[in-house]
């Protein structure tokens, strides 16, 4: 078990290592950097970043923006999963309006949503609209996984509702919300990102990203994607111990 | 006279337009086994499912069953898998017994069964068998005025079966209550019940009643006298 985790990083770290080569080849051999920038040369421009003042201002505005929408579109789509799990009516007249936003083009979204709103809130909205139908629809999973004869049992034991409730149809759902949770952050940072370039709030990375861009910054626009991905896999690692692993404890 | 735990009067029911259950009435007197035989699908468990009060029959009346404690045993065991065998046995006992008295009532009825060891571990580390016998701890845990077991046997294999009649006998002896058991084999009915009721199959009637008198001692699978009861209850099942 141990050496196989052992084997397994010297694989990933392989494989890192493999990427980052082909991407200086690459880089090497298109010879300019306006095009494809090497890794070194990211990874400066990154530094450079890091240390310039208003880095930690744009971050800090699409990581709040992100995780602002991320939470609100995680509290209505619990609440909307447990009421279209328990209500079939609700989940009948819900599930049109669920169909619609699923299907509905995350770009067609931005574009409505630039000519409603101020930049801030079409990031909001966007982020929100993208997440939601995808926390619901796992919650309304996890609810019919529910077995009838463990809710059967507990209604013949007399276990009250409220009791029901926190030891039998929490714990229940909570892998599926934690599926949701991971797919629904991932996807956050994404049409975060794709939100902030075409509404230009004054701080985010997106705006930074197009900035960049514009002024043919190719290494800044680089510098800024290995940002976002660090972001994208913190909070997927952060979620994985958190949620996946203690959750499931009882696998 | 002895004190009766409950009576059905006429009861008939249907699914729609098949008749499940035909003009039941019987009696059963308080801290008895009684044990309900009949073939597969013959409205058994619909029967349970009335005198427990889960349904409501089309005609007919269920006396003597108003706001009591059931302990029920499934065909499986309906344990929550994410909690430990004694978070199982408090999760219904909890709200029943005092608070207190509870984490030595669980120790005591996985004692009984003989899971002491199992106290803290998850429902999927079992076998098959050991959740069982943690449901089982789990229906004689509870405070319960009734036992009702729907062929709670069914799966396991014929030692641990015994064994776990076994354990059933001297619980009830130590603390007695009303306990019903639905089963197809005629064996276990003689082995633990006081009374049989053999149903038709569907629409279910009640064929036959036996009282089985042979004392529990003497009920041994492969004496003359346990073959014979268990004979009559074949002939009145075929």
């Amino acid at each position: 078990m141990k050496s196989s985790t052992y084997k397994n990083r010297l694989i990933t770290g392989f494989s890192l290592l493999t990427f980052l080569l082909l991407w200086a080849l690459a880089a090497a051999r298109i010879g300019k950097e306006i095009i494809l920038p090497n890794p070194l040369v990211t990874m400066a421009q990154l530094w450079r970043l890091l240390t310039s003042g208003l880095f930690w201002a744009h971050l800090g505005a699409t990581l709040g923006r992100g995780l602002l929408g991320f939470t609100l579109a995680f509290l209505a789509g619990l609440a909307c999963g447990l009421l279209s799990g328990r209500c079939p009516t609700f989940k009948t007249f819900f599930h049109l309006w669920l169909t619609v936003i699923r299907s509905t083009p995350s770009m067609a979204l931005i574009l409505l949503a630039l000519i409603w709103f101020k930049a801030n809130a079409v990031t909001l909205f966007v982020t929100f609209l993208v997440v939601f139908p995808l926390i619901t629809q796992n919650v309304m999973e996890g609810l019919k996984q529910i077995d009838p004869e463990l809710e059967e049992m507990a209604r013949l034991y007399q276990v009250s509702f409220r009791r029901r409730i926190r030891r039998l149809y929490l714990p229940a759902i909570m892998p599926y919300l934690a599926t949701g949770a991971a797919a629904g952050l991932g996807i956050t940072w994404k049409v975060m990102i794709a939100a902030e370039v075409m509404a230009y709030p004054q701080l985010g990375i997106g705006t930074r990203m197009d900035t960049a861009r514009t002024y043919l910054e190719t290494a800044e626009v680089f510098a800024w994607t290995v940002v976002i991905i660090a972001i994208s896999l913190f909070f997927d690692r952060i979620l994985d111990t958190l949620l996946r692993k203690k959750l499931l404890y009882w696998e | 006279m002895k004190p009766v735990e409950f009576t059905l009067n006429n009861i008939t029911k249907y699914y729609g337009p098949l008749h499940v259950i035909d003009n039941i009435s019987l009696t059963v007197e308080t801290n008895k086994i009684v044990a309900f035989l009949g073939p597969s699908g013959c409205g058994k468990t619909t029967l349970f499912s009335i005198i427990a009060g889960l349904k409501a029959p089309d005609q007919g009346l269920v006396s003597g069953m108003g706001g009591k404690a059931i302990s029920y045993l499934f065909q499986e065991p309906r344990l929550l898998d994410w909690l430990t065998v004694a978070q199982n046995l408090a999760f219904v006992l909890e709200e029943h017994i005092p608070r207190s008295a509870v984490p030595a009532s669980v120790k005591a009825a996985l004692e009984q069964m003989e899971i002491g060891a199992v106290h803290d571990t998850y429902p999927r580390k079992l076998s098959g068998g050991q959740r069982q016998r943690v449901a089982m701890a789990r229906a004689l845990a509870y405070p319960s005025q009734l036992l009702l077991m729907d062929e709670p046997f069914k799966s396991l294999d014929l030692t641990l079966k015994w064994s776990l009649i076994d354990r059933l006998h001297q619980s009830w002896a130590a603390a007695p209550r009303t306990v019903l058991l639905v089963t197809h084999d005629p064996k276990e009915a003689v082995l633990l019940a006081d009374e049989v009721y053999v149903l038709s199959p569907k629409p279910a009637v009640i064929k036959s009643h036996h009282l089985i008198s042979l004392p529990r001692t003497e009920r041994k699978p492969d004496a003359l006298p346990f073959l014979q009861l268990e004979q009559q209850i074949i002939a009145a099942l075929i």
